[in-house]
């Protein structure tokens, strides 16, 4: 049995590890696009504000794939898959057979359409070796600007911050998070913004960035913003060429169903990238968080194994902006939900977004609101009424 | 019956809550969004972030398996000699 894994992150090394504890002798490849071994994108921001030396992001040391008898091939993509003669071609032009096949790519990040040195993107360790060597040059003249609104800026204001580096935020929306959240969740995140004497500039669609080799500002629809040093954060964009190609079916991730099984037989899918049936909440969904790529890096190498199980999981994700919490817990999209409802409010410090469908709770976004963590993670797993929910001042 | 001691870098801790799903038996969130260690769900002598433990090997395991599940690898694991078994040196 030859098992291979496209992806060498979280999800795809966690499924590698759990397949060779239920197999001891099976073939086992990851291709990874990256060079480094697995290594924590949570544990990048800790990194950059010196809480942790760089060693301590890796996950596994690179002699744990021998260890392991796992073939690592690193620096390598998938240029097509071909699911009849059940092979992976890859980026050196070999070919790779497969008996079963993992496609944990995670997602690309969306970039914008001109760049100068002083723009950074975070989402690599090597991202993140960029961006350290761009705040070492930092001088007490420097200007920074965030443009997004979402959670790598939440990561790159933190960092600004860290470093007392001015910097104003620039967003296309009227707040942040405009597709989850209602507008007394967005103002709370933007009073906290400010409260800390930060510009920010919502409506800001991005036009170009100034500056011949060095950046020199950026420009939106808000006006041209001075800065050396930009941090974009505008989401994920992923390619899905070769996986259309070879007639696996695509949404906003790769669809599988309870299993992580896609369309095709003997492909599979977790992780970032997997749009997979999620059973509490009753739809297909794309969630790109740690804590769900990881649990589905187990549970799919099970399927692959022969033991197919649901999996079922009310995953979550924190962040925090300059000391706010900001908690998604479930199904958080405005669009799929037919009810959502806000308790709290800005002037109580405290918000909570509840979405619903059909009378069912699916998902909550908690703004400076950490206690009702577990209520609501309770009552989305075993499928409550939103009616049930109850709020408590404090 | 192994005794370890479970400790919780407070500053490291974002509050992803994997150790929290995996072992809720051992983890809690407190209202700083940051994980307690608790004795099979139980907080004798009040909340903290490091406890000493008497586990079973099966609920030994699971708690090193939610220590790995922690992003941060904010979860430490000791044994009663004071030796790391978790995350390894």
């Amino acid at each position: 049995m030859h098992y291979v894994i496209i992806g060498g992150g979280i999800a795809g090394t966690t499924a590698a590890e759990e397949l060779r504890k239920l197999n001891p002798v099976s073939e086992i490849t990851i291709v990874s696009q990256e060079i480094h071994p697995v290594y924590s994108r949570v544990l990048l921001p800790h990194f950059l504000k010196g809480k942790v030396p760089r060693e301590r992001v890796f996950l596994k040391k690179v002699s744990w794939y021998d260890e392991q008898k796992i073939e690592w091939l690193t620096g390598i993509s998938v240029v097509q898959l071909d699911t009849k003669n059940k092979f992976v071609g890859l980026s050196d032009g070999r070919e790779l057979p497969y008996d079963k096949l993992l496609i944990t790519t995670g997602g690309e990040l969306r970039t914008l359409f001109s760049d100068a040195r002083g723009v950074s993107y975070f989402r690599t360790l090597d991202d993140a070796d960029h961006l350290q060597q761009l705040l070492s040059e930092r001088t007490e003249k420097s200007l920074a600007v965030v443009y997004g609104g979402g959670f790598i800026a939440c990561e790159y204001i933190n960092i600004f911050a860290h470093y007392q580096i001015p910097f104003s935020v620039a967003f296309r929306g009227p707040y942040f998070w405009p597709r989850l959240l209602e507008t007394e969740a967005g103002e709370l995140i933007q009073k906290q913004l400010l409260s800390h004497g930060i510009a920010l500039h919502p409506h800001s669609v991005f036009s170009e960035v100034v500056g011949e080799k060095e950046l020199r500002a950026v420009k939106t629809s808000s006006g041209e913003h001075p800065c050396s040093l930009l941090g974009v954060g505008i989401g994920i964009e992923t390619d899905f060429s070769w996986i259309q190609e070879a007639g696996i079916e695509t949404g906003s991730g790769i669809k599988c169903d309870e299993f992580l099984k896609t369309n095709v037989a003997d492909v599979y899918t977790a992780g970032d990238v997997a749009e997979f049936f999620d059973v509490i909440v009753g739809r297909q969904i794309h969630i790109g968080n740690w804590m769900n790529a990881m649990m589905q890096g187990r549970h799919v190498a099970r399927t692959m194994f022969g033991q197919e199980k649901t999996f079922e999981l009310v995953s979550s994700y924190a962040t925090n902006v300059l000391g706010l919490e900001i908690i998604f817990v479930g199904d958080v999209s405005k669009e799929h939900a037919d009810e959502v409802k806000v308790f709290g409010s800005v002037q109580s410090g405290g918000v909570v977004q509840l979405f619903a469908r059909a009378g069912q709770l699916v998902g909550a976004v908690l703004i400076g609101r950490n206690q009702d963590r577990a209520q609501v993670t309770k009552l989305i797993q075993s499928r409550s009424q939103i009616s049930v929910y109850d709020f408590h001042h404090f | 019956m192994p005794r370890i001691r479970v400790k919780v870098d407070e500053d490291l801790c974002i509050g992803a809550a994997s150790c929290v799903t995996i072992a809720p038996e051992t983890f809690q969130l407190n209202a700083e969004n940051k994980a307690l260690v608790i004795d099979h769900g139980n907080q004798p002598d009040g909340p903290t972030y490091e406890r000493w433990l008497e586990v079973t090997e099966e609920e030994k395991e699971n708690i090193v398996l939610a220590a790995q599940s922690c992003p941060t690898l904010a979860v430490f694991i000791f044994d009663e000699a004071g030796v790391q078994l978790f995350p390894e040196m």
